[in-house]
């Protein structure tokens, strides 16, 4: 099974879009059989209705979407509230976007929602690699809020096209519930280096569409060097393990 | 004939990156690159008084698969100057290699615009590092490039993550400014700038070894540029812009 990491769905306040039929097509395009979809940052910024309106359309994919839910720190109690909502709606896991957001992951506030997914028994994604709000040792530190829970970081947790963001990622795996996606990460070397050094089930096929494009991501995958049995883990098995997906 | 516009080789203690000339080899016939232009991970003088040699001792190596850009550190401009001077004359270097961020030299500061326009008259261009981080902008480079219109600037990496629209408005409003595409991980974004710039002015890079080029080569294929388009960006603009023969 072909699981895609993450997609956004929904029109964003950031401009970008899409729909859950878009996604299923380019998820057919490119083999994928499974994404874990998660809501764009509304108009509005109110999470409950684009949680809601994610959980309609994976209810109506038959099993091809699978969501996690979004919610703002910033909204305190209410923000656990809604994570426990829609994790009783169907949700497998929380998503934190602290660019959009703009919060710091290793921030206080971030803790009563990290120990509420660990006590829901569901992973947290992070958007990774936003200065200021989503550095690798931010998340490294993060991730220690609930340190037996999984703590999944986008674009091999950084975002730097000078490499120079490699090292503090390479710290933030040091933490054993750390896994990172491939998304957008440009250093083939570095996404090799995370299954020899870590190994192949700390690294989680994503194509974080629509805002990087799923051809492509998915190239990324098939063109590096990996053994079969790590490829299989990276491309679907971690991903099935780390959202509770049936086989 | 492809051509790969940036690559590296180095053994960088500093860094714990290890890129040979054997590397480069291997990644481009993996990919199916007939060519590229090498450089490496640091600067010299100063930090890498080797760097010059090991450049040209890998094109030598690999005759009319590898060609030399020499990566140089503008506060040390006179020395600077000689070093391409020789590399260019001398020994065949092909281009300039600037990274603002590892140099600390602003792309719009004195030294730098005397270095580019240097490499302008000995009729090599600049591969700039420009991506997101502070020095290496496409804002902070369109400062070279308005003050260097003779000398050819090339945008590597065509902003990064987050700069890439400012580097397609920077190579539209500068016409001696070249966008090359390796590791920003955008397909669209090459189609966007062929249309508003023209395929005469992008240019395929992979940042490889470590990056892959057969990877960064799809995403040249992805972009979906029509055959003459895709053959401007894959090798013939280079062959024009460091005289190469077909």
């Amino acid at each position: 099974m072909i699981v895609d990491g993450l997609v956004h769905l929904g029109t964003s306040h950031f401009g970008y879009e899409l729909d859950a039929i878009t996604a299923l097509a380019g998820m057919n395009a490119v083999g994928t059989d499974v994404a874990i979809a998660v809501p764009v940052h509304p108009k509005g910024a109110d999470f409950v209705p684009v949680n809601d309106a994610v959980a309609a359309a994976a209810r109506a994919s038959q099993g091809r979407l699978v969501t996690l839910a979004r919610v703002d720190p910033w909204n305190g109690p209410a923000a656990v509230a809604e994570l426990r909502r829609a994790v009783g709606n169907g949700a497998r896991g929380l998503f934190l976007h602290p660019g959009e957001e703009h919060f710091r992951i290793n921030d206080d506030r971030v803790r009563p929602l990290a120990e509420a997914a660990a006590e829901l028994g569901v992973p947290v994604v992070v958007a990774a690699g936003f200065h200021l709000y989503s550095e690798p040792l931010q998340l490294g530190r993060a991730a220690q809020f609930a340190p037996g829970n999984p703590f999944v970081l986008t674009n091999g947790g950084q975002l730097n096209i000078s490499g120079l963001m490699g090292f503090d990622a390479e710290l933030a795996l040091a933490n054993d519930n750390v896994l990172v996606q491939t998304s957008g990460m440009y250093r083939e070397d570095f996404l090799e280096g995370v299954v020899a050094t870590f190994g192949p089930e700390r690294l989680m096929f994503a194509t974080a569409a629509p805002q990087m494009d799923m051809s492509y991501e998915r190239k990324r995958v098939e063109l590096a060097h990996f053994t079969d049995a790590e490829r299989a883990l990276i491309l679907g098995g971690n991903a099935q393990r780390v959202f509770g997906l049936p086989a | 004939m492809i051509f790969d516009m940036h690559m590296h080789i180095e053994n960088s203690t500093a860094l714990g990156w290890q890129m040979s000339a054997e590397d480069c080899i291997r990644a481009m016939d993996e990919a199916g690159v007939e060519r590229a232009a090498v450089m490496t991970l640091t600067d010299l003088p100063g930090l890498n008084p080797a760097g010059l040699e090991l450049i040209a001792e890998a094109c030598a190596n690999h005759p009319g698969r590898l060609y030399g850009f020499l990566r140089l550190n503008p506060a040390l401009l006179e020395t600077s100057k000689e070093l391409l001077t020789r590399a260019v004359q001398e020994l065949g270097f092909r281009g300039l290699k600037l990274h603002p961020v590892s140099t600390l030299q602003h792309p719009g500061g004195a030294a730098t615009i005397e270095l580019v326009r240097h490499a302008g008259e000995l009729g090599v261009p600049t591969l700039f590092h420009c991506g997101d981080e502070p020095l290496s902008t496409p804002l902070s480079v369109a400062q070279t490039a308005a003050a260097c219109p003779d000398a050819t600037i090339v945008l590597g990496h065509m902003g990064g993550y987050f700069h890439v629209d400012e580097a397609i408005d920077v190579a539209e409003r500068h016409g001696n400014v070249v966008l090359e595409t390796s590791a920003m991980p955008y397909p669209d974004k090459i189609r966007a700038a062929v249309v508003r710039i023209g395929a005469d002015r992008v240019v395929f890079g992979s940042d490889g070894p470590v990056s892959s080029p057969a990877l960064e080569r799809q995403k040249v294929v992805i972009a979906g540029l029509g055959h003459e388009a895709a053959d401007l960006v894959l090798g013939g603009n280079a062959d024009r812009m460091l005289g190469l023969a077909a």
